[in-house]
């Protein structure tokens, strides 16, 4: 019944994710839930696999063991890991005795950790909230992707048009200036009124253009 | 979640105005809602007009000062829309050393006084700075002040302390620039005291007068005046006109205008940004 109910609610749901786990009993049941729920899973025997593993391909999620044997341990793992991909989520799983340590590697990046022996549901809902937190994220980085492209076009109307419009102030004020010009003949003045209006026209138009 | 009422909105709306000069209309009631809710509830009201008396007759302040932080728009990223930078890189620093430096004796280093009003977190002021180090490495023989200033207490904390996380560095640092002026420490990223030493953050509210704060050779106002009623945007262009320097440079947001609010500045083009200047 519950695997059903994941599966539904899974299924727009294409995490990428990489188990590592030395106990072979422990990885293939790991990997056997995780897949019925719809996951795309893979597996590591040791941190050293792992590590070979992320070094070309990338992870949304790698949830390893704490402890690992041959000298490559769930921390370096996840140092290895957060360096190649700091985007990519690891969840340690900890033996109970262990849980200082889990604590120590959420400072360096761990998103959370899991104490043994494993409950399934747990794990399945920590998976969905990292994908629901990965969906946000892209929804506000395609958000913010639409703001730029509507801002950048206003900004360039804008822009134009505020040089258009202070270019049109100076020239009415000038023709403004003119006209109030005692010293030259009335029909002089205008004609240069004219003048100095038009004149601004086709630089208007260009800009409208540009 | 306590809903607010249109009459109460109205009340609000000028009280945030009064304190902040950020202005919410009618239409903003899931704004108030959002970002006032959870300090409603934690100052124990039932609703926002005993909120609003709790917070007039408060007065140490302290529930105004929440208040400003919760209502606050705090979206700023480093070297945000790119070509302002590129216009200070490229045009407005160079003008500006070239006219300092005929004004100030040879053994003087060449002062250059910059403000960011409205600094949010503090990336338009590391940006600005990094600019400088990229375009002056001799920076001893400059006299550079980079002021920010905020509304909000919080904003200025952090922008000061200049740590940030990964979401934060995403935006808008190149990888090259992200190694050369932070050190990583865990899970954030902290600003070289040589970028840091650069600044000075400062609360600063907008609405207030400029007392005390000099001039300036360069000041950034981007994307802050558009919170304002159109009144409050005349006041603050001419006090901010007023403490910038004769041949001085103010930079605003690229979607904002100043054709009708403040004449006296002149707007100029750089390849696809416009800077303004006071008309002589």
């Amino acid at each position: 019944m519950t695997s059903k109910s994941y599966l539904g609610e899974q299924t727009m749901d294409n995490l990428k994710i990489l188990i590592v786990e030395d106990d072979p009993v422990t990885l293939k049941l790991i990997e056997k839930r995780l897949m019925k729920v719809g996951y795309k899973v893979e597996t590591a025997k040791s941190g050293v696999e792992a590590v070979d593993l992320v070094s070309t391909r990338f992870f949304d999620v790698v949830v390893t063991d704490l402890m690992l044997p041959g000298g490559v341990d769930g921390i370096d793992t996840l140092e290895a890991i957060k360096a190649k991909w700091p985007e990519t989520e690891v969840i340690l799983i900890t033996a109970h005795a262990t849980v200082d340590s889990a604590v120590e590697a959420m400072k360096k990046g761990a998103v959370d950790y899991l104490q043994k022996p494993i409950n399934f549901d747990e794990l399945i809902l920590r998976l969905q909230r990292i994908s629901t937190l990965k969906s946000l994220a892209k929804d506000a980085n395609d958000f913010r992707e639409a703001m730029n492209v509507t801002e950048k076009s206003a900004a360039k109307t804008i822009q134009d048009l505020e040089i258009m419009v202070s270019e049109l102030q100076q020239s009415c004020l000038s023709a403004k200036n003119l006209l109030s010009d005692q010293d030259i003949e009335i029909n002089e003045r205008v004609r240069k009124a004219i003048e100095v209006l038009s004149s601004r026209l086709p630089n208007l138009l260009e800009t409208s253009k540009a | 979640m306590i809903k607010v009422t249109p009459e109460e909105i109205k009340v609000l709306s000028k009280y945030v105005a009064d304190i902040s000069g950020i202005f919410l209309d009618q239409s903003k009631a899931y704004l108030i809602e959002s970002r006032l809710g959870s300090l409603v509830e934690e100052f124990g009201c039932t609703s926002y007009r005993e909120f609003y008396f709790k917070a007039k007759s408060d007065a140490s302040r302290s529930l105004e000062k929440r208040i400003i932080e919760a209502i606050a728009t705090y979206e700023t990223s480093f070297f945000r829309d790119t070509y302002p930078f590129e216009l200070l890189k490229y045009k407005i620093l160079p003008d500006l050393i070239d006219k300092r430096r005929e004004k100030s004796p040879n053994f003087f280093p060449v002062p250059i006084r910059i403000w960011s009003a409205a600094c949010s977190t503090g990336q338009e002021v590391y940006s600005i700075a990094i600019v400088l180090k990229e375009l002056l490495p001799d920076l001893k023989k400059f006299n550079v002040k980079i002021l920010g200033t905020d509304i909000s207490g919080r904003a200025i904390a952090r922008a000061s302390y200049g740590e940030y996380n990964k979401f934060e560095i995403e935006r808008g640092l190149s990888e090259e620039r992200l190694q050369k002026y932070f050190s990583r420490n865990s899970n954030a990223w902290k600003i070289k005291d040589e970028i840091r030493t650069m600044a000075t953050f400062k609360k600063q509210n907008l609405m207030k007068p400029f007392t005390g704060m000099g001039k300036f050779d360069i000041i950034f106002c981007r994307n802050v005046a558009i919170y304002f009623t159109p009144r409050d945007r005349v006041t603050l262009f001419n006090k901010i006109g007023d403490v910038l320097e004769p041949d001085g440079y103010l930079i605003i947001g690229s979607t904002e205008s100043l054709a009708s609010i403040c004449p006296k500045f002149e707007p100029k083009r750089y390849l696809r940004s416009v800077f303004y200047q006071l008309r002589g």
